[in-house]
């Protein structure tokens, strides 16, 4: 049986509530597989997320919304939380990350909402923890590297820590939580019961910590900050080709991939140096060899260093730059990077009314053979008010006039 | 009913994966799957991966070994021998799910693709973890760590404006295809469960997978609108200020503002401290925006600020002050960090190379559920309980596979 078009998660109806990177992040994966994701927003209260990139603020949010049913409602109104709980009522799973205070205070609190449906898959994403002492801390995920023990493993010793100006900590928690979700579902089917799961950004990014995190318990030892060279590889790192803020990534593990590195550059006489001929030479004389190879790829363009290498087995990239993602004939053949609208995003008027713009976003890098992860459309917020209030819910085209006015579905 | 216990039923996963996909196994065996983890007679190559608790190098005494196979089970299988590869598509004809990361087209050529064992076993979800993913013309590209966080551009934005891309510690790369692949093997799981009866095959780009990790930074786009390359920046951002790491009396902290309101109280505070009336300037206050072209000065006046006071200090006070100040911890910081123990992250576990060690198991607090305490199994722990006692060969059989190297 193929049902609804071959979606993995047909049938499976969550709620969304919440703003930023990770809950947001998983519930696009969610709706990719199939489910549907309905998005809770209002226009009182944008997410930051709405304005980025700064150049195009709202361009970014396809990768997080897109295949969504987006809805205004506001949730802080008595009118706009009994329309929430109403919407649970019909769905599988709540999803948010609002701090336990901020839904005790508006009345969607946990016990409230199992009372409203017993049988709910409750996925709370927090930023340090749900209980415990920080319960009301706040936090971001691009800070977050920092705390979980990430950017002090990064960049050279006695460097300041090094982290990636990105949300970094939020993507494993985002990309974490479908895994919860959908394991929850599997046992609300075998079981007859929901569950009500926390995860948190801090402890998401600690995890991944956990070689370091076991051998500082047996010798005391703190991970040794390398920069971008390694403790069994050498030549190991990136080197300056033609053009500008152009480098090549080598990585020689091997013997075999040392000859194979050598052959590829016509075996010039530096490399018959017998610092070089072993693997530990190497490594004792990484800054040595580094300028050396240097000096080599320096003459060519990254895409020759890495085809050079590539072509003789050595494990070679160019630094991707975003033209090179945007034009790369690999990325295109898989599909990658999809063409999307979006809407340029304004305070102060109602979404509806913002103006379009064309963009990309990139398609799930997990490709499932017979329910494809989709790319799904992207609608604008509160561009699914009618099918959600009318359709789910069953409201009349007067109530929701009505609440609109009100300022509740707004 | 025990697997109640845990979140998924004891799902069984043959794990055929390296670096790239190893994590994707640890996340279903933590939670419940029976994860057979197959390795080569002479063992995975990531049992001599240092660091060695103790520093004693030993198959059984791999950090990375250690944490990345608890939960799982080992047997040794030698896949390149014909019996070796029968003895697999016998273990798949009793999987749920097979996860690999081997090179492009390495099974497919032993006769242990997807279509090949879909034949004997429908239900079969397999994925597969790979550099560049199964198809398009970087297929068979070797790669590693530091060539994926290259070849994604996560590097092109790690590290100072001055100087050459710099990797992310911590092995980063080895996260993003595992998490994806997690999430796709439970989707089909869902879908054969539920609604078809029938496996599936999951291709993973790890190259992919690094980029969602980043999206945030927009490489592809800021070309496609601006033909701008985004490049590095430092730590601290230069779009919202004041976000980064600074100087504080002990080391480092943390912190981000990024609401209006945000900025006003930090720029109430800042004055509290300082007495330094140019931050409540009218031109400082609203969004980013407004604060991005005063970036030097803003920086100046909220380190003169940040370094009169503790870590500890700033964390608490700026949380009382509803800021983002987080410490910049590193490992023995995580080890007795208070949040972390009220969310249930640790699980001591004895291991009998190894001793007693917290882990950190499981990434989700979930009521009623425990993960899986097991530790990482001995080199081929299991050999006699799963080819005797699942797949039903004899002690003789046993022996001879032993004696000609495929066990």
């Amino acid at each position: 049986m193929v049902a609804d078009g071959r979606k993995a998660l047909a049938g499976v109806r969550v709620v969304e509530l919440g703003p930023y990177v990770a809950l947001p992040l998983t519930g696009r994966l969610l709706a990719s597989l199939g489910a549907e994701v309905i998005k809770v927003e209002t226009n009182k209260v944008l997410d930051e997320m709405a304005f980025i990139p700064a150049w195009s603020r709202g361009a970014g949010q396809p990768d997080y919304q897109r295949g969504k049913k987006r809805i205004t409602l506001d949730v802080r109104t008595p009118e706009g939380r009994d329309l929430l709980l109403d919407l649970i009522r019909v769905s599988d799973v709540f999803m948010t990350n609002f701090r336990r205070n901020i839904l005790d205070r508006w009345g969607v609190d946990f016990p409230t909402i199992n009372d409203v449906r017993p049988d709910v898959v409750i996925m709370w994403q927090t930023g340090l923890g749900g209980n415990g002492p920080y319960y009301t801390y706040k936090s971001y995920g691009i800070l977050v590297q920092h705390m979980s023990g990430v950017s002090l493993m990064s960049g050279d010793e006695g460097e300041p820590p090094v982290a990636i100006n990105t949300s970094y900590s939020d993507y494993h928690t985002g990309i974490f939580q479908p895994v919860a979700v959908i394991g929850a579902l599997l046992r609300r089917q075998r079981t007859g019961r929901g569950a009500i799961m926390e995860s948190s950004i801090f402890r998401s990014g600690a995890v991944t910590a956990g070689p370091a995190i076991l051998d500082y318990q047996t010798d005391g030892r703190l991970p040794t900050r390398r920069g971008n060279q390694d403790a069994s590889a050498a030549p190991h790192g990136v080197y300056r080709c033609l053009g500008e803020d152009r480098y090549c990534a080598i990585a020689v593990f091997t013997d075999a991939e040392w000859d194979a590195f050598c052959d590829a550059l016509g075996n010039p006489e530096w490399t018959q140096d017998t610092k070089f001929t072993t693997a530990m030479g190497r490594l004792d004389n990484q800054d040595l060899l580094d300028g050396q190879v240097g000096k080599w790829t320096a003459q060519f363009t990254a895409e020759q260093v890495m085809e050079r290498l590539q072509a003789a087995g050595v494990a070679a990239s160019i630094v991707s730059q975003g033209n090179d993602l945007f034009s790369s004939e690999h990325l295109k053949a898989r599909g990658f990077y999809r063409e999307t609208p979006y809407y340029l995003a304004e305070r102060g008027i109602p979404a509806t009314q913002w103006e379009r713009g064309d963009g990309i976003a990139w398609n799930s890098p997990a490709r499932l053979s017979e329910s494809p992860m989709e790319f799904g459309a992207y609608s604008n917020i509160g561009e699914d008010n009618r099918y959600v209030f009318g359709e789910v819910l069953g409201l009349p085209d007067t109530e929701i006039q009505r609440l609109a006015e009100a300022g509740v579905i707004y | 009913m025990l697997q109640d216990d845990n979140l998924l039923p004891p799902y069984r996963v043959l794990d055929l994966t390296d670096e790239k996909g190893v994590f994707c196994a640890k996340l279903l065996a933590d939670y419940g799957a029976d994860v057979i983890r197959v390795e080569l007679p002479s063992g995975d190559p990531s049992r001599s991966r240092g660091p060695f608790t103790g520093d004693i190098p030993d198959a059984e005494s791999s950090a990375y070994f250690l944490y990345y196979n608890t939960n799982k089970r080992s047997i040794t299988l030698d896949i390149e021998t014909e019996s070796g590869r029968l003895l697999l598509r016998r273990l798949a004809a009793t999987a749920d799910v097979l996860v690999e990361s081997q090179p492009v087209g390495y099974l497919e050529g032993l006769g242990l693709g997807y279509e090949s064992l879909r034949e004997t076993n429908p239900r079969l979800v397999m994925a597969s973890i790979s550099p560049f993913g199964q198809s398009g013309p970087w297929r068979g590209y070797k790669s590693s760590d530091l060539i994926a966080l290259a070849a994604s551009g996560y590097m092109q934005i790690t590290g100072e404006p001055d100087g050459p891309p710099v990797r992310q510690g911590n092995e980063q790369s080895h996260f993003p295809g595992s998490q994806h692949a997690a999430v796709a093997i439970m989707g089909a799981l869902y879908y054969r469960d539920m609604l078809s009866g029938e496996g599936q095959y999951i291709d993973v780009s790890l190259q992919e997978a690094l980029i969602t990790y980043y999206t945030d930074a927009h490489p592809a786009l800021a070309w496609m609108q601006l033909g701008e390359n985004v490049t590095r920046v430092g730590t601290n951002s230069t779009l919202v200020v004041p976000l980064g790491a600074f100087p504080c009396q002990d080391g480092w902290i943390s912190a981000g503002i990024i609401t209006p309101r945000e900025w006003d109280a930090l720029a109430e505070w800042i004055y509290e401290v300082t007495g330094n009336e140019e931050v409540l300037n009218e031109q400082y206050r609203g969004g980013n925006q407004d604060r991005a072209p005063h970036i030097d000065i803003l920086t100046a006046m909220f380190i003169d600020f940040s370094s009169r006071f503790t870590a500890e200090e700033l964390f608490h006070e700026g949380q009382r002050r509803n800021l983002v100040f987080l410490p910049v911890t590193d490992v023995s910081d995580l080890l007795e960090d208070p949040q972390l123990e009220a969310s249930h992250t640790w699980t001591e576990m004895e291991h009998p190379r190894a001793g007693r060690l917290k882990y950190p198991l499981g990434v989700f607090d979930i009521e009623g559920v425990t993960p899986s305490g097991i530790p990482a199994p001995l080199l081929g722990q299991h050999n006699r309980d799963i080819y005797c006692g699942e797949l039903g060969l004899t002690d003789q059989e046993l022996v001879e596979l032993r004696a000609s190297g495929v066990i």
